[in-house]
């Protein structure tokens, strides 16, 4: 299992680059994310979806639909394409600590 | 027989089976078990003797082993011609061992079969155009995956796949409830701009029955709300069913023959009760494929058709084009030079290779095809499941240098690609190889050239 290293961590990463177990989970880890994404800054709109999808994550064992998404945080699609350029089931969910979400993505 | 709490031959048929699945990650307790689990070698014999039937051994009888298909798969080619990698020898050395063993074969083999099956072929059709016989490897593999499956040596992605797609008709774990009320939604977020925009669910005796692909719904809704500007600008009298409306099939990439017919009964039941008078596809190859090309099979239709008449969204866009309900602004024409990525599931199979055409006709000034292109166009290198599974990312990244290498003799930076797989292959080649090249469906494309009739813009 591929392991990169950011701010003294060490991540154990799966073959598509997210996180190994959504336990390791931590602030430099989306300080990690931030950087491959090309987001410049994280704002608390940033910190919502991801405490959004964390949340779901955790009761439902899965990342939720964008729909779930924008009615809970809130935030129209548009948006959410500016906060994450590469969408919210990828960019997103990676910067989440979620899986890759299964299936044609 | 030891069966594993994961990995086992039973299929996922319920919420609980999924959930156990989806919470192993990556599929680490999945593959340990798949050490342990034994071949019901009756039952594999008897499933052979029941379903090869005789087009298939005939093939595996008359190859010649002559190697006319080695050039002809991306596999090879991307392998440094490796042998083990030419089309013959990897169906010969499964099936086809399979077969003269009588089903009499291990773990180690199974395993070796479930590699080839999904790491070395995307079951992309393209030796069967080579081989003299006309023997089709794809074919033959994507039967091999459904013995396999039967077995229990199905990668986990697909596992999950075939499951969702029993208990939500869909390859994600969408309601019809999440359906109905995403299609609302979109139509809320886009008809400030789009003055009348509507998404009809259910409307009877439509012209156009819409079905899409599940991902557009979970995690990518744009998609859906471009279609359906798209359809009110060219002003077509459309709906999507209610239930039925996922055309996709992870089941047919998984070798689940039940999970396959489920599938599709699914989709014709909606058209059998919305009676539409055709049927358009989004921008996705697999999709066409198992809905219009071998659906009809699976689910039993004498005809060997779709209950209404079938078309790809590369046949509307055309027709669309040529009859003038949708008009392009000659000054919003693409200019930079641009390729086109042909889709085995819907140029090879389904030979619409001159509609990909008319409409580079239309949109682009510097159209430059791939070579080979159309219908001998290789495959994107991640079809027939292979984007989704994980356990062979390393195979997969091997295999796209094909690509890489088709799209960087064009010159174009920007690749026209009106096909989910292809898609996503096409941008993870970028994430490995960082060629510079830039990658879309149609739809937006469409959207940003399209003269948008007077009576349908936003008032100012």
């Amino acid at each position: 299992m591929p392991t990169v290293e950011f701010s003294g961590k060490s991540f154990s990463v799966d073959e598509d680059g997210f996180i190994d177990d959504y336990k390791n989970w931590s602030e430099e880890w989306v300080q990690y994310v931030k950087a491959q994404e090309g987001i410049d800054e994280l704002n608390d709109e940033h910190k919502k979806v991801i405490e959004v999808l964390r949340e779901y994550y955790e009761k439902n064992g899965i990342a939720p639909m964008v729909r779930v998404l924008s009615k809970v945080t809130g935030f129209k699609l548009k948006h959410i394409y500016e906060l994450f350029p590469s969408g919210p089931g990828k960019g997103a969910c990676k910067m989440a600590g979620l899986p890759k979400p299964t299936g044609c993505v | 027989m030891p069966e594993g709490i994961l990995c086992n031959k039973t299929p996922v048929d319920t919420v609980e089976q999924l959930q156990a699945l989806l919470a192993d990650k990556s599929g680490k307790q999945y593959y340990e078990e798949m050490k342990l689990l034994d071949v019901d070698t009756p039952a594999l014999w008897a499933t052979i003797q029941k379903s090869l039937k005789s087009r298939l051994r005939t093939w595996l009888e008359i190859c010649a082993r002559c190697g006319m298909c080695a050039d002809s798969c991306f596999f090879y080619l991307a392998n440094d011609r490796d042998p083990t990698q030419v089309p013959s020898y990897k169906i010969q050395s499964t099936l086809g061992d399979m077969v003269r063993r009588k089903g009499k074969v291990d773990n180690a083999f199974m395993h070796y079969a479930m590699d080839t099956a999904w790491s070395r072929c995307t079951c992309c059709n393209r030796c069967g155009m080579y081989c003299p016989f006309g023997i089709d490897m794809g074919v033959m593999f994507s039967y091999l995956r459904g013995l396999l499956f039967s077995q229990g040596f199905v990668p986990w992605e697909l596992k999950i796949g075939s499951g969702m797609h029993r208990i939500y008709r869909a390859q994600m774990d969408v309601t019809t409830d999440d359906w109905v009320e995403t299609c609302g939604w979109m139509c809320e977020e886009y008809e400030e701009d789009w003055p009348g925009l509507e998404f009809p669910v259910d409307k009877p005796n439509a012209d156009i029955i819409y079905t899409v692909n599940a991902r557009e719904v979970k995690h990518y809704p744009e998609d859906l709300a471009e279609a359906a500007i798209l359809f009110h600008l060219a002003g077509e009298n459309w709906t999507v069913p209610s239930e039925g409306w996922e055309e996709t099939s992870l089941a047919m990439f998984a070798g689940d023959w039940v999970g396959c017919k489920k599938q599709v009964e699914s989709v014709y039941a909606a058209m059998e009760r919305l009676k539409p008078k055709r049927m358009v596809v989004t921008e996705c190859g697999h999709a066409y494929r198992a809905t219009v090309i071998e659906g009809p099979y699976w689910a039993g239709l004498k005809t060997g058709q779709t209950p209404v008449e079938s078309f790809h969204y590369v046949e509307w866009v055309a027709e669309a084009l040529r009859t003038g309900k949708l008009k392009i602004d000659p000054a919003k024409r693409i200019k930079e030079p641009v390729t086109y990525q042909d889709s085995c599931n819907y140029i090879r199979n389904a030979g619409l290779r001159e509609c990909a055409r008319e409409i580079m006709s239309y949109i682009a000034e510097d159209f430059r095809e791939m070579r080979p292109c159309g219908e001998h166009n290789f495959c994107c290198g991640g079809g027939g499941g292979l984007n989704g599974i994980g356990r062979y990312r390393e195979q997969r990244n091997v295999g796209l240098k094909v690509k890489r290498d088709q799209i960087l003799a064009t010159g174009a930076k920007l690749v026209v690609s009106p096909c989910h797989n292809c898609w996503d292959a096409i941008r993870d080649l970028e994430e490995i190889y960082h060629i510079g090249i830039r990658w879309s469906f149609l739809k937006p494309l469409l959207l940003k050239m399209v003269i948008v009739p007077e009576h349908l813009r936003p008032e100012e």
